[in-house]
């Protein structure tokens, strides 16, 4: 999930009753939910006995089943309920972070990077690292993938719960314990090829589930236009309701970023630093059956992507002038974690969806809905998991403390960390649940790792004279910068300014900048601090050696012909399509 | 060199179920449910907000049919 700076779901909540109760055919389809992830389980099981079969799905993923994976196993209900609020609270401005901020760097990993990724027959990125710059690059992102993978796991789990008792008012440790069970019981079974199922099945259901309520909001809204102008009367701002024209500077929108951040660093480095290198994503991928499908699952990810919007931004936009108490008049949210929230029983803006779903979804249709969110989370911690159990035993159990096992013992390695994996996960939750402020912490600590290893990885599979030193220095140095400057800013406030180059920045810019902005600029920088370190060491060191390099870089690999019989087959033209429609949608909302 | 073509492997004519079988069912199952509490709600109107436009009854049509396509055309069949 990329970094969001703002805590996606409340930490503390006081309110004496939730917001709505499941009638029994909700519960119906719930447990229809339940049941057909488990069955799905032990259908698996039968087909998963070989390590790849386990770790990647026997590499026999169709490009559509890769791709609404890929899209899926990013699109978890933190990122649904958080958006849905930043939506909210800045406008429309949200809508960048799933179209610049995702869509180009698919669609340059189907075209550019997927063939390294795919011909190397790698495993993992931390996998193509080992191939590429030896034992140290791999163990840097193998031990840190591993830490994050099992951290994120936990946060959906306890977010989860949290959600539920919020919404339903269930018993936190209930809903806990039996998503974790449930998840580590079909992950166990049935490895990525189980976690790549539910994730399509996630997918539709929240298509099912959620896009019911930008629809009914349209029409009680009277339309798009109408829409529009309420929004823009009630917040007295044209600003939230535009998505490039008032990015000129920090201040003229209620998001505090300037398009220099939009580009390079959410555009750029952010994106790309996600999308291309997250261990999560490349997964599945990776589990693709061909060079062409491979290639193309990222591009049908990004088509779906770009339509998530519509049931993520617009219901946060709707709420703005929808939201009404039973007098009719408007309700207002607050940050998570303010006085507002947590004295007053004033819902938050990471409220917004539930509250929206609650407001249009009787029963059974509210059933689907919780169950897509439910269904979303479970994802999360199953891609999380199964990842976990990736890297722990092809990258650092199989690298390093017992390189010669044999396959089936890979296996049962892959079974056991899964379970080990789940329970660690459960721990962290319960740590989460008793210092809050460790989720804002949580999506900090990923930021550090991403960037830099977009450079790492980008330099590797397109410049042949990095060396095996070059690659290890520059991911170290690129993370040791973006830890150096988030503990700067920590410490100051005021040291924002050297990040966006103004020295002489108000107090007020640097609070808004603050607020979304200074991930996108410190990614940005730990970025060319990598980059620079890399050429510099690269050229102080011995180049690796051409027959070693084959399989791994652009102009020392044979791509093969994908096998496109025409045009239409081409992954090339349907990227450029999706482009196309991008660059139309930008302009349509300018 | 050209990579050739994978073998075109359909599940559903091998006995194996399909993922869209699955996601067939599931959305035919969910969706009769919800299709089922949208004709109760023309006798039972809903509190929700647009209620009248019965909502559970047109959204679960649309699920039962999409699942229904799902389910008989991804079935598993053992030729």
């Amino acid at each position: 999930m990329i970094p969001m700076h703002f805590a996606p779901i409340p930490a503390v909540f006081l309110f004496a009753t939730q917001l709505t109760h499941l009638a029994p055919v909700d519960l119906a389809i719930l447990l229809l939910y339940f049941a057909m992830v488990i069955f799905i389980g032990f259908y698996v099981k039968g087909s998963t006995n070989t390590s790849e079969q386990f770790f990647l799905a026997g590499r026999e993923m169709s490009a559509w089943i890769a791709g609404l994976s890929f899209v899926s196993a990013n699109l978890g209900s933190l990122e649904l309920m958080g958006w849905a609020g930043a939506a909210y609270q800045y406008g429309i401005l949200a809508v960048h972070w799933y179209w610049i901020g995702a869509i180009p760097a698919m669609l340059f990993l189907g075209i550019v990077m997927m063939p390294f990724y795919y011909i190397s027959k790698t495993h993992s990125v931390p996998g193509y690292l080992q191939l590429r710059f030896g034992e140290g690059a791999r163990a840097l992102s193998g031990v840190s993938f591993a830490f994050m993978t099992v951290l994120m796991s936990g946060v959906n789990m306890y977010s989860m719960a949290l959600v539920m008792k919020v919404v339903l008012g269930w018993n936190i440790n209930f809903s806990m314990w039996v998503g974790a069970v449930t998840v580590a019981i079909y992950v166990m079974l049935g490895g990525l090829r189980s976690a790549i199922i539910n994730e399509v099945l996630q997918f539709i259901l929240i298509w099912a589930g959620a896009a019911l309520i930008p629809i009914l909001g349209l029409i009680e809204a009277g339309g798009w236009t109408n829409l529009k102008a309420q929004i823009i009367a009630r917040m007295g701002d044209p600003a939230y309701m535009h998505i490039w024209s008032t990015t000129g500077s920090f201040s003229s929108n209620p998001m505090g970023v300037q398009w220099t951040g939009l580009v390079f660093g959410l555009g750029f480095v952010i994106s790309f630093g996600y999308w291309t290198t997250d261990f999560l994503v490349v997964q599945r991928v990776l589990s693709a059956n061909s060079l062409r499908a491979a290639r193309l699952a990222p591009i049908i990810g990004a088509a779906f992507k770009m339509f998530v919007p519509f049931f993520v931004i617009l219901p946060g936009l709707l709420a703005l002038v929808l939201l009404k108490d039973s007098a009719g008049h408007l309700i207002q949210l607050y940050p998570d974690g303010s006085d507002m929230v947590v004295n007053h029983g004033m819902h938050s803006f990471n409220e917004v969806l539930p509250l929206m779903m609650v407001r249009y979804l009787g029963p059974g249709l509210l059933g689907l809905g919780i169950t897509a969110l439910i269904a979303g989370f479970m994802s999360g911690m199953a891609g999380n998991v199964s990842a976990f159990s990736t890297v722990w035993t092809y990258d650092i159990y199989g690298a390093y403390i017992n390189k010669k096992a044999s396959d089936a013992h890979y296996v049962l390695m892959g079974r056991w960390s899964t379970i080990i994996g789940m329970i660690v996960s459960v721990g962290t939750a319960y740590l989460v649940m008793s210092a809050a402020s460790i989720m804002d912490y949580v999506q900090e600590l990923f930021s550090f790792f991403i960037a830099p290893l977009f450079g790492t990885v980008i330099l590797g599979m397109l410049w042949k004279r990095a060396s095996k030193a070059g690659g290890f220095w520059g991911l170290l140095c690129g993370t040791a910068s973006s830890i150096f400057m988030w503990l700067a800013v920590m410490h100051d406030k005021a040291n924002i300014r050297f990040m966006i180059l103004q020295p002489h920045a108000s107090a007020d810019t640097i609070l808004r900048v603050q607020a979304m902005a200074a991930n996108l600029y410190r990614a940005l920088w730990s970025w060319i601090v990598c980059v620079i370190v890399t050429v510099v060491v690269s050229y102080m060191t011995k180049a690796t050696p051409e027959s070693q390099l084959t399989g791994l870089v652009y102009g020392s690999t044979v791509i093969p012909h994908d096998g496109s019989r025409n045009l239409f087959e081409k992954p090339i033209f349907w990227a450029a399509v999706i482009a196309t429609i991008l660059f139309i949608l930008n302009l349509w909302l300018w | 060199m050209t990579e050739p073509h994978p073998p075109h492997v359909d599940p559903s004519t091998e006995g194996e179920l399909s993922i869209w079988f699955f996601v067939g069912v599931l959305v035919l199952s969910s969706g009769l449910i919800i299709f089922g509490q949208g004709i109760y709600e023309f006798s039972h109107p809903g509190i929700t907000v647009l209620a009248n436009l019965h909502p559970a009854f047109w959204w679960g049509m649309v699920m039962v049919l999409f699942g229904g396509f799902y389910t008989f055309r991804f079935r598993p069949r053992n030729d």
